[in-house]
């Protein structure tokens, strides 16, 4: 696995239900261990979103309930407990819409959780994202896409996580933006050895900057493995990486082709 | 000289009524109907407690007084929402509303039972203080009003804008479950929301009781308030100031140039206005409108 | 019992069935024939009550089908009745004109206003909608009461309305007074159960759930909101006429706003968006004082005014019970209670669709 360490976060066998009869994740088992990044993976509806919000008590509605499974952050149970419980314990969410605060600006989106021992941290933001620095007094909604994230980011960073939680970062942003963030973001990691677990659906993204990656389909995990690995191994780069073993669609299509009788 | 003056006053009361209303709006998206019923509770409790402390209600029994009346009111407020108001996060606001308006029927029929409806006065600083040129005078408590209301205000404006839990608390009101992840806890806001309100309109119903006589249909002007609150933009303090203004010019100019009965529908005819002018009122965000 | 499930439906008849399990049939059948005695058992004060009622539950399916089922926040039911007793007392009194015409034309009157006060629903809606509303509820009521104090023998007495009569019989008796009003509320639920399970209530309750959505399906908001509006103002106006003949006076002051409240509160009460729920929260909200008055008195010690405040309160105390702890309303309790029985021995469990719309 990813090292004899005790995992930071622990999920295991976790069950999340919607509104009492979907099921939404069945039986997921992920573990971060600490200083590293894991990624998760699937496509739309996976239950990776789901998962990231069940940690960290993100879920809006009272009819989305984990109605099984163990989520343990250091040894300590988050079941049932507020989100800004969680948020206090180190576990940070950056969600995937509804980011930041739109009507307030960027500076006091950094300054939401300052307190003098947060300063260098507030400080630090600016540094990884020197774009930030010159847009202080502007009002969030304004921002760009990618600042957008990055402010996003840099508000997480300011409540001294031990654990980061990104959702789909790469949604509505150029691919260079992208690459852009994802190397930010483990310029972080290195730098101030911040566990991270990101949710993606740009896979090769993702994989790129972690360390290990799940893969999740229909509620449940159907891979893992050590990031290397993930990135060559041929179902992976046939189903997620977009790389096909076949030289042209026509025989990818014998699959689904509708059997007929001349062949 | 002195109509400015009784208009600067009136004005005052109304636009503290609409200050409380606008935070529990900025906070929670709700309009509370009970405004003026905890008005008028108010002024009727720190009544009674200036008969605890001494009816003299000067000096230290009226600092006790204040003191009691303050505490308590702004206890009340987070039993209100602890009690009602947290049960229905997450439901629509209109529910929370018709909540409130219980709660007003409530304590309407509670002043009835405990005050036995008779009619009151809180005699504080009813001598006058200063006589124009003109013939007018301006009474203490008409001073006391106009600098309470302007105290009230600056103070909530720094408190928003330049405080930490202020930031919090516009954070909050925007997105709640942001808010919570980024370790507020939404439950403090809101009760604090709701203790601000309470306070504010115990201040506004003391101030009222002390230049009209208190009744339970005082509890009238929470209509006032609210048509002020939407003059000025339910989530905007500033026009919660200038709408006090506004609705108090416009009543009281009606009840002494054309007649006072008309007078008591100018708050109703300028809700027709500005609902089919300007609904958003005159400083809220523009968006409001179809957020609920 | 044959092979065949009593719920599995073969037929679009068996679908559109407004009473499909046999018991419920029954039910209703027991229901008519203890009404249609009623009389025979009952003195003039229950009577009396039960004519209360009567008038409520036409109002209150009004203002359901606007704002249960179409999601009109509208504080304008007083307004309305105010227009259709007024209407009654003018045509009766001043030119005479049999019940006959006075209803119809109350009914009308009251329709046209509720198309008028609804043209700000195309506008707004929740709390905006209903701050509207309450505006232009004073604005009816400023009226009424100027005319009033013009038409009036004094400013406050009144306007009296003559009982109605057809030819010479003329309805006075708690017990004629009961007949009667069964005979127009009945068809009145008919129609709105019938209005809600039509094309109509199926548009209002979309436009209620999603209204972008219901008009990005082809459904003409518009139309259909003002369609709510009228028909609900209709109806409350036949409330506030008929409420007139049996209180044969008419004081503009008794149309407040508490009284645009306590509607809403029938419909809180009795479940909103459920026509049958509008008749339980009718007859609840109606006898709660009456019941509240008894309770006081049969307690031992003496509450003077105090029971005077509790009975005021006792309405607020309805509406943030149930908004709290039962915000589907009675029919809700009803409809949970018949499931576990329809499916006893499986458990049934109901699916919400969500806390927050």
């Amino acid at each position: 696995m990813t090292g004899v360490a005790a995992p930071l976060l622990d999920v295991r066998q976790l069950e999340v239900v919607y509104h009492d009869v979907a099921t939404a994740v069945q039986g997921i088992s992920i573990e971060v261990a600490p200083g590293s990044i894991v990624a998760m993976i699937g496509t739309n509806g996976a239950g990776k979103t789901t998962t990231l919000r069940a940690v960290s008590g993100f879920l809006p509605a009272e009819d989305v309930a984990v109605t099984d499974g163990v989520i343990s952050f250091g040894g300590q149970s988050l079941r049932g407990l507020l989100p800004h419980q969680i948020s206090r314990l180190g576990v940070v969410l950056v969600p995937e819409r509804e980011k930041l605060f739109q009507t307030l600006t960027v500076a006091e989106n950094l300054d939401f959780n300052l307190t003098r021992k947060r300063q260098p941290i507030r400080d630090a933001v600016f540094e990884y994202f020197p774009r930030l620095a010159e847009r202080q007094k502007q009002i969030a909604g304004y921002l760009s896409g990618g600042e957008k994230q990055m402010l996003a980011i840099g508000m997480a960073l300011v409540c001294e996580p031990r654990l980061l939680l990104v959702d789909e970062l790469s949604l509505g942003l150029a691919p260079i933006v992208t690459s852009e963030i994802m190397t930010i973001l483990q310029s972080i990691n290195r730098n101030l050895g911040l566990a991270m677990l990101i949710v993606e659906q740009n896979a090769a993204a993702a994989l790129r900057i972690a360390s290990f990656g799940y893969v999740l389909e229909n509620g449940r995990v159907v891979f893992k493995g050590e990031a290397e690995k993930l990135l060559m191994h041929q179902d992976m780069r046939e189903f997620y990486l977009g790389d096909s073993k076949a030289g042209s669609y026509r025989n990818i299509r014998q699959y689904t082709r509708k059997r007929r009788w001349w062949g | 000289m002195e109509l400015s003056v009784s208009i600067l006053a009136l004005g005052s009361t109304y636009a503290l009524l609409a200050a409380g209303i606008v935070v529990i709006y900025k906070a929670s998206r709700v309009v509370n109907f009970a405004h003026g019923e905890l008005a008028i509770v108010g002024a009727y409790v720190f009544h009674s407690a200036g008969f605890l402390t001494g009816t003299s209600l000067t000096g230290l029994s009226l600092v006790a007084t204040i003191a009691i009346a303050a505490a308590g009111s702004a206890l009340f407020g987070i039993l209100v929402y602890f009690a009602l108001m947290r049960r229905l996060l997450g439901r629509p606001t209109f529910v929370a509303a018709m909540v409130t308006i219980g709660l007003a029927i409530i304590l309407k029929a509670a002043i009835v039972v405990f005050f036995k409806s008779r009619s009151v006065g809180i005699p504080i600083g009813r001598q006058p203080l200063y006589n124009f040129a003109g013939g007018g005078r301006i009474t203490w408590i008409e001073l006391i009003s106009i600098l309470v209301c302007i105290a009230t205000f600056a103070a909530l404006a720094v408190f928003f804008q330049y405080t930490r839990l202020g930031r919090q608390f516009r954070g909050a009101a925007e997105n709640p479950l942001l808010a919570a992840q980024r370790q507020v806890n939404i439950n403090l806001i809101l009760a604090l929301a709701w203790s601000l309100a309470v306070f504010s309109a115990a201040l506004a119903g003391v101030l009222f009781g002390s230049r009209s006589m208190l009744s339970p249909q005082s509890t009238i002007i929470g209509l006032s308030g609210l048509t002020a609150a939407l003059v000025g933009g339910l989530d905007s303090l500033r026009g919660a100031a200038v709408g006090g203004l506004l609705v108090a010019a416009a009543t009281y100019l009606t009840a002494r140039l054309i007649s006072p009965t008309l007078a008591e529908t100018v708050p109703f005819l300028i809700l027709l206005v500005v609902m089919s002018w300007r609904p958003w009122g005159l400083f809220g965000t523009v968006e409001e409108l179809n957020r609920v | 019992m044959s092979s065949q499930s009593p719920y599995l439906l073969v037929s679009y008849a068996q679908t559109n069935r407004v009473l499909p399990e046999p018991y419920q049939r029954v039910v209703v059948a027991v229901i008519v024939a203890a009404l249609l005695c009623l009389p025979a058992f009952s003195g003039d004060y229950f009577l009396h009550l039960m004519n209360l009622c009567s008038i409520a539950v036409i109002g209150a399916v009004g203002i359901n089908l606007l704002t249960g089922y179409c999601g009109q926040l509208s504080l304008g039911q007083a307004s309305f009745m105010a227009i259709g007793a007024f209407t009654t007392a003018i045509l009766a009194q001043r030119y005479g004109l049999p019940f006959l015409v006075a209803i119809p034309a109350s009914c009308c009157a009251g329709a046209a206003v509720g198309f008028v006060v609804g043209l700000p629903a195309l506008r707004f809606r929740g709390i905006y909608l209903a701050i509207t509303t309450l505006a232009m509820h004073y604005a009816i009521i400023y009226v009424l009461t100027n005319y009033q104090a013009v038409v009036g023998p004094s400013a406050s007495a009144g306007i009296t309305v003559p009982a109605p009569s057809l030819g010479g019989f003329a309805l006075t008796s708690e017990r004629g007074w009961f007949y009667a009003l069964l005979i127009i509320a009945a068809p009145v639920v008919i129609f709105g159960i019938n209005l809600a399970r039509s094309y109509i209530g199926r548009a209002w309750v979309a436009i209620r759930d999603r209204d972008i959505s219901a008009e990005t399906s082809g459904i003409n908001v518009p139309r259909y909101k003002l369609l709510a509006f009228t028909i609900s103002a209709a109806l409350a106006a036949l409330a506030g006429s008929l409420g007139a003949y049996f209180t044969t006076v008419v004081t503009v002051e008794e149309y407040t706003l508490e009284l645009a409240i306590v509607y809403l509160a029938m419909i809180i009460v009795g479940g909103m968006g459920s026509v049958t729920g509008s008749v339980l929260g009718a007859v609840f909200i109606t006898l709660l004082p009456f019941a509240v008055e008894r309770i006081s008195e049969a307690l031992p010690w003496q509450l003077g005014t105090t029971a005077f405040g509790i009975q005021e309160a006792a309405i607020g105390v309805a509406i943030i019970g149930f908004l709290l702890f039962e915000p589907d309303g009675l029919i809700e309790i009803y409809r949970r209670v018949a499931t576990y029985f329809e499916r006893w021995p499986f458990r049934y469990h109901e699916i919400k669709p969500g806390g927050a719309r």
